[in-house]
């Protein structure tokens, strides 16, 4: 097939594949009569790489890494909601994880079908064992409490009985989870994809400040952290005063390091003019809030690894 | 032969200093022909020479968003000089926190525009809120802050250089983060409802154009968005 006829159809769709090209003409002088026909298939692909940045192959492992996140999410608000008898989310609080677990699962449903229709294969769990109906629900993939870790074990240990340790976990998994997605977004750019992730981005978003007011709400947070619905600075949740657990901070820091970040594209928004303030510049603690900063797979598997079994 | 008013004129010069080649010739063409006035009508029939012109392609989407973190900004600059009788100390906080914020984004998509950016001032108009009463500062908060992530959404899609929308991403669910709250402030546990978040569990996102005529009613400005991509 001619490429002409290539770019020609692909231009029917999308009509800015020449300006993706940077020019037709630049796209067409590459394949002059010069170019010998054994190379046309590797100049062809990379000509489409320049267009679209990144191969199909790519796209979906980077969906099923966000699938892999949202099973995970899932399984904790599930795991969480159907013991409401035992009384540790109160009622006032349910329909707000009621919500949150919906739009978990409509999450799961929705990556599994774009997945699918990319023609990969959706990413599942341990333990996963029924293909046909998909119930994103296998509580024998995860471990919240993370017993077996000798870190985060006496974190966690009362995740499902004590409301302040659900929540803090909660908020630590809806922060970090923005974060990872936030740092897979580079892979969708340019693919229609880009723009339903940040949407869900969005959502995510919204799930983090409702769990963050509860805490606030309770006024149950200790110094240093600062109440509030959003990230200041790179300060982890903090376990309430009298509480057993006395070390939450240290040992959640590594899920919030790199949210002090006020550097965006080049500019130092803390040095931003912000006549409203006092110092004449936006805030450092509103600079790094104003952005939630990427995380990469790498470090954000290594930080969830203790709560999946294995 | 209908002669082009004053400001017709003073229009189509103020678009002739617009590098842009088709939109000149389009002006060259229309000034030549009989009838121009009305041809001028035909193709821009919303458009008065006191509106502020976006640009085009890139430059308007960021123009775009400018004006829409400009809202944001301004609102929370009243919100928090005028704030309403008995605030809690945290939702205090809480305003200064968003109006920082806001600003940081306002400044920033500034920074990035550099010259291109409207120099022009834009005039809100906030007649519709009163500051001084709790849930309307709330309610209307979460209506800004739901259009301008469904701005945010639309434009995604729509830019040339990926690198802009990359960068946006960060402050999104920072906007997400806000409506949450003023909607969760307002009524326990709507912070997410279906008007906002759809069967997928995503966001809601709308075109630009739309955002901007929705966005009409907290602006006294007027735009000029016939090269906005859509």
């Amino acid at each position: 097939m001619d490429l002409r006829n290539i770019l020609s159809e692909i231009g029917k769709t999308d009509p800015e594949v020449y300006e993706r090209l940077s020019s037709r003409r630049n796209a067409l002088k590459s394949f002059g009569s010069k170019v010998a026909v054994a190379a046309l298939p590797l100049a062809v692909a990379s000509v489409f790489n320049k267009a679209y940045g990144k191969t199909t192959s790519v796209i979906i492992d980077a969906l099923n890494f966000a699938l892999k996140m949202e099973y995970f999410e899932c399984n904790f608000y599930i795991q969480a909601n159907s013991i409401t008898s035992l009384g540790l989310i109160p009622a006032a609080d349910q329909p707000g994880f009621n919500a949150i677990e919906a739009h978990e699962r409509a999450h799961v449903k929705f990556l599994i079908s774009t997945i699918t229709a990319l023609g990969g294969t959706p990413f599942t769990p341990n333990y996963y064992a029924d293909h046909t109906s998909a119930p994103p629900y296998i509580p024998l993939a995860y471990d919240y409490r993370a017993s077996s870790n000798t870190v985060y074990a006496p974190l966690f240990n009362n995740v499902f009985s004590d409301y302040h340790t659900f929540l803090i976990a909660a908020q630590t998994f809806e922060d970090s989870h923005i974060r990872a997605v936030n740092g897979q977004m580079a892979t969708w750019a340019g693919n229609a994809v880009f723009s339903q992730m940040q949407q869900l981005l969005a959502t995510e978003g919204r799930h983090a400040a409702f769990i963050r007011l509860i805490r606030r709400n309770l006024g149950a947070i200790a110094a240093p952290e600062v109440p509030a619905p959003w990230i200041n600075n790179n300060i982890p949740p903090s376990f309430p005063a009298g509480s057993s657990v006395t070390s939450g901070n240290i040992v959640l820091q590594p899920f919030y390091n790199g949210e002090e970040n006020t550097m965006q594209s080049g500019v130092d928004i803390s040095m931003l003019a912000d006549t409203a303030s006092t110092s004449g510049y936006v805030p450092v603690l509103s600079a790094s809030a104003a952005f939630d900063e990427p995380l990469s797979q790498t470090t954000y598997n290594n930080l969830i690894t203790p709560f999946i079994l294995p | 032969m209908k002669i082009l008013q004053s400001s017709e004129i003073e229009r189509v010069e103020e678009l002739e200093k617009i590098p842009d080649p088709s939109r000149r010739r389009f002006f060259q063409l229309a000034g030549g022909m009989a009838g121009a006035g009305l041809l001028f009508a035909a193709c821009h029939p919303v458009t008065k020479p006191t509106d502020i012109y976006l640009g085009k392609g890139d430059i308007a989407l960021l123009n775009f968003l400018y004006v829409l973190e400009q809202l944001e900004a301004d609102f929370y600059t009243k919100a928090v000089t005028g704030a309403y009788l008995g605030i809690s100390s945290n939702e205090y906080l809480a305003l200064i926190d968003v109006r920082d914020q806001e600003i940081a984004h306002r400044e920033y998509i500034k920074s990035l525009l550099g010259p291109t950016n409207i120099s022009k001032p834009v005039i809100t108009n906030f007649s519709g809120v009163n500051f001084a009463d709790r849930a309307s500062v709330l309610q209307n908060a979460s209506v800004l802050e739901d259009l301008v992530i469904a701005g945010f959404n639309g434009a995604a899609g729509l830019f040339t250089d990926t690198a802009y929308p990359l960068s946006f991403l960060k402050l999104v669910s920072v906007e997400g983060r806000h409506s949450a709250y003023f909607r969760d402030a307002l009524s326990h546990n709507n912070f997410a409802d279906t008007t906002v978040v759809d069967i997928n569990g995503l966001n809601q996102s709308m075109p630009p154009l739309a955002v901007l005529t929705t966005a009409q009613q907290f602006l006294t400005s007027r735009f000029d968005s016939s090269n906005l991509p859509q």
